[in-house]
Formats: structure tokens, C-alpha cells, sequence
């Protein structure tokens, strides 16, 4: 067997698990645990879209997020949970999401990388104090944030989960649609070596702006999944930690892979949701964060392309086509 | 009138504040080109050490050793150990610090628990003054006073001495510095130990200035201190300085008048000043890289 019909396989196997999930192991906790997966997997994606095919680090992509979580959320809370809000608010999200992005990249994708980190911080902060604030407390319900009410035809566990699934299933293929596009390919040509697009004639900016904004994008639509998931919404989805969480399952997961962020938010999540309950017994385990910090600093040095990228290589090398 | 003069006081000390953590990223950030995104760390530290020295002690000089001291030893540890490897990866250093920032973000609630330790003023700094109608707090000027010492210091370093001639050549040209047989590593690594301290020293005085020290305060200040480093001008001291008055003085009227907006207020001059001048106000414009 060719190694693509075992990519293919192995691909629909793992599908065909995903699916069964609610069938094999009933609804509630785990499934539960997977919709905020699959929200997750898709802000990692978004972000590798970002980090791994223009080499811009953000540390402020909860913005986009935490946006898509609040509007859709609002629209749901104000119009007392309706099939319409959803739609509307979707929209909304997606629109805003275009602005911010665009907003932002007009002002930072132009300078020093360094700068663009700096300066998406700082913007993740401000909506985080902004969506806290007792100004928008008729909107947003400041610090206590708000339970979502979910159209009818989305109370049912089982519904929630598939909806995410098929969600995150069609996000992830237009995301491969894009990342093999010319457009893509030039974005990829960015990464490794700017200089060299440039002098091809390429608009650098350009294209790190379009996949800025289609990255702002797939992160509302995470932020929208979560909502969905959690029915419930709070400053929380803005917060650096989230943010700086999504970055860690990116680069575990491997930078430029684009489905590096499926196994990363799998692993990160899963790992929470693990020390939490140990937290329980053993306090020390509420200091996990610890060792998220050290994740960092043992990817960027011994694993660079992270697990999936480590895998891809090690695979390739044993097919015999050295890079 | 009392308004403005209390805002306008409230800012340079905070402008103060600012500058002693900035100093120590204008060495690494501005001059060495480090992205230490755990500068914020080790300013976390320093605060903690010093409160809890001062608390048992009763020695306020130990105290601001001690805090100066905690942020040298980790600052060596990191830049030796940990970002030696990722010297010329801009993006490998602001992951590999921001994993450090984590690190110790979080390491420092082991000893000390997750919530505030209270930071006294030493008695012989808290005498106070009704001038006018503006309150002066003797604890304030003693910080105005070390900011302009440290400027003073570090400005003197810099331009006139062997050392600080050392430094700037090393960091236009380290090649050539070590072709004239000075171990340019080790001069950096003194350096980074120098910023580091910088930034214990600006967490030990901070402490009893807020009252209280907290495992998030290295991370609210960080981002303030590296927009100033930015419109200041990368590797210029005067730059750094003036821009922390003006960052400081800015922070202290906006926060009075909207509380939430004084991160995007600072934001939005970081840009309005990289639009006009990408160098900073006093930088030196670069070849772009």
C-alpha cells in the first residue's frame, strides 16, 4: 500500500471513532470534553495558519476567539435562544472578525514581528478589561458573564457534539483548501524566506494579511463552537492564558502542519482536564501551568516541528525520500 | 489646579516605576536585541523576595538587595541555560521566554500562595507632606530619586566608560569585538545580568508603592514596559526615560477618567509613534533586516 492510502485510511478510521464516540461511551462527560476539543483544535489551526505558514507570533489570538464567543453569544441571550440569533449572530461575528483583523494587521503586520506580538497583546488585554467593564454591563453582563441559551433543535448532547464535529470537519477542509491554493503556496514562501517573495514580486504584506484575516476568521468560528459547546460565556475566553494555551497546543502539536492543533488541543485539554481532578487530592497539580512553561522551552529547543512534524519527517525518512 | 498637580505627580512616579523596569529591557531588549518576554519575571520576583525579606527582616537595604540579587541569579540562569540557544530565532525567543514568564508566573504561588502579600514602607520612608493641595509622599520621591540615579548611572556606563564603549561596539559588530579579543558572550551575559537585576530592583521598590505584591503584577507590567522600550527608541536610555514620563503621566489621567481604556491609550501611542517614526523618538534609524 502507497503511504497515501494509509494517511486516507488511518484518516477515515479515526473519523469513523470520533463519530461512534457518543454511541460507544453515552453523552455527558465525554463528549463534553471533545466539543471543547474541537473548539480548541480549530483556534490551534487558525493559529498555525498564523505562526506556521507567515511566521508571525501572536500572543493575542483570543481577541478573535473571545469575539466570536461574545457576539454570537449576545445575539443567542437577546433573542432568547433562537435559531434566527444564531444565524445572525454567526454573521455578526464572522463580519466583525474581518474588521478586527483588518484593523489590526493595518497597523502591526507592517513592523518588526516582536512589535505584532506586542501589539496583539495588548489588544487581547483591552477586550478582556472591556468585556469585564460595568460600561457594557447591559450587553455583556460584565464580570459575571452569560449562560447562552441554545435553540431547540441544539439542547441535546448529542446534537451539540455532531454540529461541532461537522463544523470543525468542513473548517479543517477549507483550511487544506487554502493552505495547497498558489495563494498558500506563497504565504509558505514567506515563512522561508521573505526576502526571496519579495524580490518576486509578491505584496508580503498582502498576503500575511489575507491570512491574518482568514486566521481571525476560523478563530471566531472556534469561539462561536465554544459557546455552543460550554452555553456559557465569560471574560475568561479573552484571558492571555487562553491565548497563550492555544500557542503551546500549536507548537506540540507541530508549526506548519496545520493539523498539528487536532492533536495538540487534545493533549492540552485532556491534560487540564486531568490535573484539575488531581488538583482535587494533590494540590500541586493546580500549578500544572508550570509545566506548560516548560513545554514551551523543551518544544522550541528539541522538537521544533513539533510531534506531527517530528512524525511527518521520521515517516518520510523511512519511505526513503530525505528531504 | 490640585487635579492636575496630584495627576501630573502620580504620573512621573509612575513614569519612575516604569523606567527602573525599563532600563534593565532597554539593555536587553533595546540594546542586545533579547525578547525577553519574561523581563516581567523576574520584576515579579524581585517584588516577592523583597517584601518577604523586609517582612522578617525589618531592613529595607537588604530588602532591595535581596530583590536586586533573586532577578541576577535567575536572569544568569535563563540567558546561560536557556536563550544562548535561541540567540538570532526573534520568534524562538519570545516563545522560549514567554514559557519562562509562565514558569515563574507560576512557580512564585509554591512558597508564597496564589493570592497578595502585603508590602510595608519602611518607617523611614513614609513620612508625608500637604503642599498646596497635593499630598507628597516621601516614599514617591525616594522612587523618582532612584530613577534618575539609575538613569544618571547607566547613562554614564554607557557613554563614557571602557565597558559601556565595549557594549555598544558588541552590539553593532560582536564579530569585530571578538576578533580585538574580548569574549563578547560573557560581556552580554553581564549585561543581561545587569537587566535583570534592573528589573528585581524595580520589583523591590514596587512593592510597598502598590501595598501589596501579586503573582499577576509581572505580567501588567511587562506590556507597559515593553510599549515604552518600542516608542522610546530600542537601545536609547534618554529614549526609554522619556517615554516612561510620558507613558506614566499618560497611564495616571486616563485611568482616572476611564479606568479600562489605559492599556489601549498606551497601545495607541506605540503605533501613532511607529507610524511617524518607526524608529522610536530616539532611536536610530536601522537598515530594514
Amino acid at each position: 500500500m502507497t503511504p497515501r492510502t494509509w494517511q486516507i485510511g488511518s484518516l477515515f478510521l479515526l473519523l469513523l471513532l470520533v463519530v461512534l464516540v457518543p454511541v460507544l461511551f453515552g453523552v455527558g462527560g465525554p463528549t463534553n470534553l471533545l466539543e471543547q476539543v474541537f473548539a480548541f483544535a480549530l483556534f490551534a489551526m487558525s493559529y498555525d495558519l498564523l505562526i506556521g505558514y507567515t511566521g508571525v507570533v501572536s500572543f493575542g489570538h483570543a481577541v478573535f476567539f473571545g469575539t466570536g464567543a461574545y457576539v454570537a453569544g449576545i445575539f443567542l441571550v437577546h433573542s432568547g435562544g433562537s435559531t434566527a440569533g444564531l444565524i445572525v449572530g454567526t454573521v455578526v461575528a464572522l463580519g466583525v472578525s474581518v474588521l478586527l483583523s483588518l484593523l489590526i494587521a493595518s497597523i502591526s503586520l507592517r513592523i518588526r514581528t516582536v512589535y505584532f506580538a506586542m501589539i496583539t497583546l495588548a489588544v487581547g488585554q483591552t477586550f478582556y478589561v472591556l468585556a469585564g467593564s460595568q460600561m457594557l454591563q447591559p450587553l455583556t453582563n460584565a464580570d459575571d458573564g452569560m449562560t447562552v441559551p441554545l435553540p431547540v433543535w441544539l439542547m441535546h448532547d448529542r446534537t451539540v457534539y455532531y454540529v461541532t464535529l461537522l463544523v470543525l470537519v468542513s473548517c479543517v477542509w477549507l483550511l487544506r483548501l487554502f493552505v495547497r491554493s498558489p495563494v498558500g503556496q506563497v504565504l509558505q514562501g514567506i515563512r522561508e524566506n521573505e526576502g526571496r517573495v519579495l524580490a518576486l514580486g509578491h505584496s508580503v504584506y498582502r498576503f500575511k494579511a489575507v491570512a491574518f484575516v482568514i486566521s481571525g476568521l476560523m478563530a471566531t468560528m472556534a469561539g462561536i463552537l465554544y459557546v455552543i459547546a460550554q452555553t456559557f460565556v465569560s471574560t475568561g475566553v479573552y484571558d492571555v492564558s487562553i491565548s497563550l494555551d492555544v500557542l503551546l497546543m500549536t507548537i506540540i502539536g507541530g508549526v506548519g502542519t496545520l493539523y498539528g492543533g487536532l492533536l495538540g488541543a487534545l493533549l492540552i485539554i485532556g491534560a487540564q482536564t486531568e490535573f484539575t481532578n488531581l488538583a482535587g487530592t494533590f494540590p500541586i497539580f493546580g500549578r500544572y501551568t508550570i509545566l506548560f512553561g516548560v513545554l514551551y522551552i523543551v518544544i522550541v529547543r528539541f522538537m521544533p516541528r513539533g510531534i506531527v512534524g517530528t512524525v511527518a519527517q521520521a515517516l518520510k525518512r523511512w519511505n526513503g525520500q530525505e528531504e | 489646579m490640585g487635579i492636575y498637580l496630584t495627576l501630573a505627580l502620580n504620573g512621573i512616579v509612575n513614569g519612575s516605576l516604569y523606567f527602573l523596569m525599563a532600563a534593565g529591557l532597554t539593555l536587553i531588549f533595546g540594546l542586545m536585541r533579547v525578547v525577553n518576554f519574561a523581563h516581567g519575571g523576574l520584576y515579579l520576583w524581585g517584588a516577592y523576595l523583597a517584601a518577604f525579606t523586609f517582612a522578617t527582616t525589618g531592613n529595607f537595604t537588604l530588602a532591595l538587595v535581596a530583590g536586586a540579587v533573586v532577578a541576577i541569579v535567575l536572569g544568569v540562569i535563563m540567558e546561560r541555560g536557556l536563550i544562548a540557544f535561541v540567540y538570532h530565532n526573534e520568534n524562538g525567543q519570545l516563545l522560549v521566554t514567554m514559557g519562562i514568564m509562565l514558569i515563574l508566573t507560576e512557580l512564585i504561588k509554591v512558597p508564597f500562595g496564589p493570592s497578595e502579600l502585603s508590602a510595608n514602607t519602611p518607617n523611614d520612608l513614609s513620612n508625608s507632606w500637604l503642599v498646596g493641595q497635593v499630598v507628597i509622599v516621601q516614599y514617591q520621591l525616594f522612587m523618582i530619586a532612584a530613577s534618575v540615579i539609575v538613569f544618571l548611572l547607566l547613562l554614564w556606563v554607557l557613554h563614557k566608560t571602557r565597558l559601556g564603549m565595549i557594549v555598544r561596539a558588541g552590539v553593532y559588530n560582536p564579530e569585530l569585538v571578538e576578533a580585538c579579543g574580548i569574549a563578547i558572550r560573557r560581556v552580554f551575559t553581564m549585561v543581561f545580568a545587569v537587566g535583570a537585576g534592573l528589573a528585581g530592583l524595580a520589583g523591590a521598590i514596587a512593592g510597598p508603592y502598590l501595598g501589596a505584591v501579586t503573582p499577576t503584577m509581572g505580567f501588567d507590567m511587562q506590556l507597559n514596559v515593553f510599549i515604552i522600550v518600542v516608542v522610546g527608541g530600542l537601545g536609547s536610555l534618554t529614549g526609554s526615560f522619556v517615554a516612561s514620563m510620558l507613558i506614566g503621566i499618560l497611564t495616571a489621567v486616563v485611568s482616572f477618567y476611564f479606568s479600562s481604556l489605559a492599556v489601549l491609550v498606551n497601545v495607541l501611542v506605540m503605533v501613532v509613534v511607529l507610524l511617524i517614526r518607526p524608529q522610536g523618538l530616539f532611536g536610530e534609524r536601522e537598515s530594514p533586516a
